[in-house]
């Protein structure tokens, strides 16, 4: 049971939309062990985003309640929750979300300044060559490619050391190549920083990567 | 917060040079720079019109009489810690051995004058020191006197039974308007002296006056201690008298207020867009850092540090500009003020900062709000609009709290009311009507799309964009045109006061006999007809209110008259109050200037007695006029209806123009050696030259003001580039040729340009009759040219911005601009 990093009970949301009521995702429940990586994988409108969104603190679920690192915050308000995302959460998005007018370097330690770490440039430094673009510290986010930008994004994600990375279609906007080095980059990360990663992807063959895979149809957990 | 302050602390440098930041930037510096040159020179035309007022009363405050004031004033000012001074002034001969001369003789103590500058010059025309008056048994004169009496230094002459020692030669002093003016040469002498002079009998035409100069807490002080002043003693003040200054110079404040209200009304619309594009762009910044563990006061930290450094910056910043242009301004206008300026107050410095605040508290406040309430799931949606509609209220509070703002600001609540009422018509009308646009052109079908039919879809699609873009471009050139326009009708009446026709030349001393031989002369050598106006010298002697005996009519002994008599108005005369002639050729009545009128305590139906030609006639006062003495025509204090004047002894005097004045003037007095000719043509140069400096003063204000306005429309057309870019872009993949997606954006900016310029010049004539008709006393009459050519430079301008703001997308491969965004 301590190893238990995640655990996520009965969660179900429901939103308003134009037609009436609607339920996103519904009675979830799953747990995810530290140091073993889990996936979710499941067709498009599926609420793979929003289940994610839930476990890792953006959002609230109607009922339910998510563990996350021991604290339940589902009952948190957002400010703690920040903090708590802010100390022990990393996150990869599909489409990358860089700042376009700072550098990589800055990019990477947008978190430790908001946590005001006296060490950020070094830490940023350092997650930069992690992930093999030390060379690429100087460069806008702009002037970079899709999986350069993927990996300055990962750095970003690491970059405070998180206990769990959630990672949101990481290689959905990029090509074969690219895709194949970021996954071996989060999943070598697993072990390098210690840190369990929590994937949503459609691409079957990096979901089988995982030492767990759930599949979400309609909201349900098949 | 700590962290998110400091956050916004490091990263302000970085951010206020992004764009949109520095749009807010300008934005505030425009409006602080407007604010506070107009400030700085408000305040210091403001003391200088007082110093002005306070060196022609050479106090700051006075009583005066024609009776002996009681002492105990004196001691009631040393307890008010006020200086004081006194006069006595009274007419008297001034004799020397062979010959004697009328003389205004001042005497006064030695603190004289409390206030502007006593010149005394030996005989060879040097300064020389002195302690305010000459010592007893010694006297200073004026050089009509030593000119008319053959005067040197230390030459002896006599006032009554005392001898006095000439000692000096006035050449200025403060408070001429309190002597006989323009009658009588004056000598100044200790006032210790008067007695032995023994020439102040009873009957004696003598002015007593107290000066009394202080701070002004001071002066009020000691109003207040005097209760009830006896009604023969007239009281005089400075401020009062800076109340009344030039009107050119009135009418100039009231532009430069006008100008600076606009600018920053224009400039809050620009920082209200610049806000908005970068509330827009930072939302995503914000949501990352929500995501990443920033708090909701960490963000409302960063925003708020940034903000306050902008301000502060750019506070700064405006300051300075603000000063180097007051200081520019001031010495355009050196030939109207002409005195030392006192230096400038801290005032402006304080209410450019409070402007600045208010400018970004208007516009940023709602955006802080959103911002900071993020939610960091945004991030995951891809969903970075801003929805202003639930924050409308704050948006209304802000608003109002502006205009209550401005409304102290400036002091008149009048011209903001306007102000606002405009705002809200125009805003509601520019609104339907771009929501009218959207609902027209959404009926039509736009099958294949040819460029510019594409444009006009691209409105509709965007919607409340288009609205919002029509309704700030609107009000932008709104208050331009307005200002343009009072601009350039303020000029022209300037100038129009003095236009070709203004006479150069006075005559004077013109008997009935020489009327026909000038005239013909004038016709046969210039081409001119002139006008020939009676010239009475006269004296008003009293005044008597039928009913209401005892009535004191202060002020009056004093008056030696030029009196004409005239059937009709002359032109440059209104009537102000009461009848011009009832019976011109039965009834003996009189039309009087009104300040003279309201100075001498008259009303219409007094009696004046006046002696001209050896004769003693009264006459009943009938009206009284408004003399627009720039005019440079003949002009009386007081006209006479031919039934009480035309039988009085008169000469005649007129005004010409005359081209080529000096070679036919030189042969006129030739041929007409008795007449007086004077010639005004320095003192119209001398007008002429405040008015154009007045002129440049305006520009200069009003250049401001269009900056400003530039602003306003870059920034509203910056608001939406960025999805203009990416619609560009996403049509260049789609296949779109370059020319198809250009033709596409012009007529979108060309329909919007149109609309919201058709309508700002429509609701510029309302507000500039408005504002002509209440704050500047001029009928509006629309200006086409100005309303012609801000049409097309609105239309002009919103084109070509428009299309240079989206250029670099239309030419660049999409490629770039699709991984840019
Ligand atoms: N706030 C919301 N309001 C209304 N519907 C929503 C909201 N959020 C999500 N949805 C709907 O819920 C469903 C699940 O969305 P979600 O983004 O979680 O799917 P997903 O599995 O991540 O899909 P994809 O693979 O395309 O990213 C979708 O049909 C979406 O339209
Ligand atoms: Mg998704």
């Amino acid at each position: 049971m301590k190893n238990l990093i995640l655990e996520v009970k009965n969660i179900t949301k429901e939103v308003n939309s134009p037609e009436g009521p609607l339920t996103i995702v519904k009675d979830i429940n799953l747990t995810v062990e530290r140091g073993k990586p889990i996936s979710l994988v499941g067709p498009s409108g599926s609420g793979k985003t929003t289940l994610l969104a839930i476990m890792a603190g953006l959002d609230l679920p109607t009922f339910g309640t998510v563990n996350l690192l021991g604290s339940e915050i589902t009952s948190l308000d957002e400010d703690k929750r920040a903090q708590i995302r802010g100390q022990d959460v990393g996150f990869v998005f599909q489409s990358f979300h860089l700042m376009p007018r700072l550098t990589a370097l800055d990019n990477v330690m947008l978190p430790l300044e908001i946590s005001g770490d006296p060490y950020s440039m070094d830490k940023a430094q350092e997650a930069l060559k992690k992930v093999g673009l030390s060379k690429r510290a100087k460069h806008f986010a702009t002037q970079l490619s899709g999986g350069e930008k993927q990996r300055v994004a990962i750095a970003r994600s690491i970059v405070n050391k998180p206990k769990i990375l959630f990672a949101d279609e990481p290689t959905g906007n990029l090509d074969k190549k690219s895709s194949d080095s970021i996954s071996d980059l989060l999943f070598s990360l697993n072990e390098i920083i210690q840190t369990t990663l929590v994937l949503v992807t459609h691409d079957l063959f990096l979901a089988e990567k995982c030492k767990e895979v759930y599949e979400l149809s309609e909201g349900q957990i098949l | 917060m700590r962290r998110g302050l400091i956050y916004g602390l490091k990263k302000f440098w970085s951010e206020v040079f992004s764009g949109d930041l520095l749009i807010l930037f300008c934005s505030i510096v425009l409006a602080v720079t407007s604010i506070s040159s107009v400030g700085f020179l408000g305040d210091r035309l403001k003391s200088s019109m007082l110093m002005q007022a306070s060196s022609m009363l050479g106090a700051d405050l006075v009583l005066r009489s024609t009776s002996e004031i009681d002492s105990e004033f004196l001691s009631k000012a040393e307890t008010n810690n006020l200086n004081w001074a006194e006069t006595t002034t009274f007419l008297s001969m001034v004799i020397t051995a062979d010959d004697n001369l009328l003389t205004s003789v001042k005497a006064v103590t030695d603190s004289y004058p409390l206030r502007g500058e006593l010149k005394i010059v030996n005989f060879n025309g040097i300064q020389i020191e002195h302690s305010g008056s000459p010592p007893s048994g010694k006297i200073w004169i004026e050089k009509k006197i030593s000119e008319s009496l053959g005067l040197n230094r230390s030459d002896t002459l006599s006032i009554g039974n005392k001898n006095f020692i000439v000692d000096g030669i006035i050449e200025d002093y403060p408070d001429r308007n309190s002597s006989f003016v323009g009658f009588y040469p004056i000598a100044i002498a200790n006032i210790v002296d008067v007695e032995e002079m023994g020439v102040i009998q009873t009957g004696s035409r003598v002015v007593y006056r107290k000066l009394f100069s202080g701070t002004q807490d001071n002066l009020n002080r000691f109003e207040d201690s005097l209760e009830a002043i006896p009604a023969n003693i007239r009281l005089q003040k400075a401020i009062e008298a800076g109340d009344n200054l030039g009107e050119d110079i009135a009418n100039s404040t009231t532009f430069f207020n006008l100008a600076s209200l606009f600018t920053i009304i224009i400039s809050v619309i620009a920082a209200m867009m610049a806000v908005r594009r970068y509330a827009n762009r930072n939302l995503l910044h914000t949501s990352l850092m929500k995501v990443f563990g920033a708090s909701k006061s960490f963000i409302l930290g960063h925003q708020i540090m940034q903000l306050t450094l902008m301000i502060v910056s750019a506070s700064i910043f405006g300051l300075i500009l603000g000063y180097a242009l007051q200081h520019l301004l001031l010495s355009t206008l050196q030939g109207i003020i002409n005195v030392n300026l006192p230096p400038p107050t801290f005032r402006p410095v304080i209410i450019g900062f409070i402007t600045a605040v208010f400018v970004v508290f208007a516009t940023a406040a709602p955006y802080i709000k959103i911002l900071s309430e993020t939610e960091p799931i945004r991030i995951l949606r891809n969903d970075f609009v801003i929805k202003l509609s639930s924050n409308f209220i704050i948006y209304l509070v802000a608003f109002f709290t502006m205009f209550g703002f401005l409304g102290v600001l400036f002091q008149d609540i009048k011209l903001i009311l306007y102000i606002v009422m405009t705002l809200i018509c125009v805003t509601s009308a520019l609104y339907l009507i771009g929501k009218l646009l959207i609902y027209v052109l959404s009926l039509i079908k736009f099958s294949n799309g040819t460029g510019w039919k594409l444009g006009l879809k691209n409105i509709v699609q965007r919607g409340n964009d288009s609205i919002l873009q029509v309704i700030i471009f609107g009000l932008s050139l709104l208050f331009l045109v307005v200002l343009a326009e009072t601009r350039t009708d303020l000029v022209d009446s300037w100038t129009d006061t003095l236009d070709e026709e203004t006479p150069n030349y006075f005559l004077f001393n013109i008997q009935e006999y020489n009327l026909k031989a000038i005239s013909d002369y004038l016709e046969d050598e210039a081409n001119i007809s002139p006008d020939f106006t009676p010239l009475i010298r006269g004296r008003l002697l009293s005044a008597r209110r039928p009913g209401s005996e005892g009535v004191n009519f202060d002020n009056l002994m004093e008056r030696e008259a030029n009196l004409t008599w005239q059937y009709d108005i002359p032109q440059s005369n209104t009537l102000a109050d009461g009848q011009w002639w009832a019976n011109a050729d039965e009834v003996a009545e009189v039309s009087v200037d009104r300040e003279i009128a309201v100075s001498m305590n008259l009303e219409i139906g007094d009696e004046l007695n006046f002696s001209a030609g050896g004769k003693t006639f009264s006459a009943s006062v009938s009206s009284f006029r408004e003399i627009e003495w720039q005019s440079f025509s003949p002009n009386f204090f007081f006209i006479l209806s031919p039934a009480a004047g035309r039988d009085l002894p008169n000469s005649y005097i007129t005004s010409i123009k005359v081209e080529d004045s000096e070679k036919l003037m030189n042969k006129f007095i030739t041929r007409f050696p008795t007449i007086s000719a004077v010639n005004l043509e320095a003192i119209i140069d001398q007008a002429k030259s405040s008015i154009s400096s007045a002129s440049l003063a305006v520009q200069y204000i009003f250049l401001l003001t269009l900056i400003a306005g530039i602003l306003a429309l870059i920034a509203s057309i910056y608001s939406n580039r960025d999805q203009r870019t990416k619609e560009t872009a996403i049509m260049h993949a789609i296949g779109a040729s370059r020319a198809m997606i250009f033709k596409s954006a012009s007529s979108e900016f060309f329909i919007l340009g149109m609309l919201s310029a058709i309508t700002a010049i429509i609701f510029s004539t309302v507000l500039s009759s408005v504002i002509f008709y209440q704050f500047f006393d001029l009928i509006y009459s629309p200006n086409l040219i100005i309303l012609g050519l801000s049409f097309l430079l609105a239309i002009g301008f919103i084109f070509i911005a428009g299309v240079i703001s989206i250029r670099k997308s239309i030419y660049a491969s999409p490629m770039i601009t699709l991984r840019d965004s």
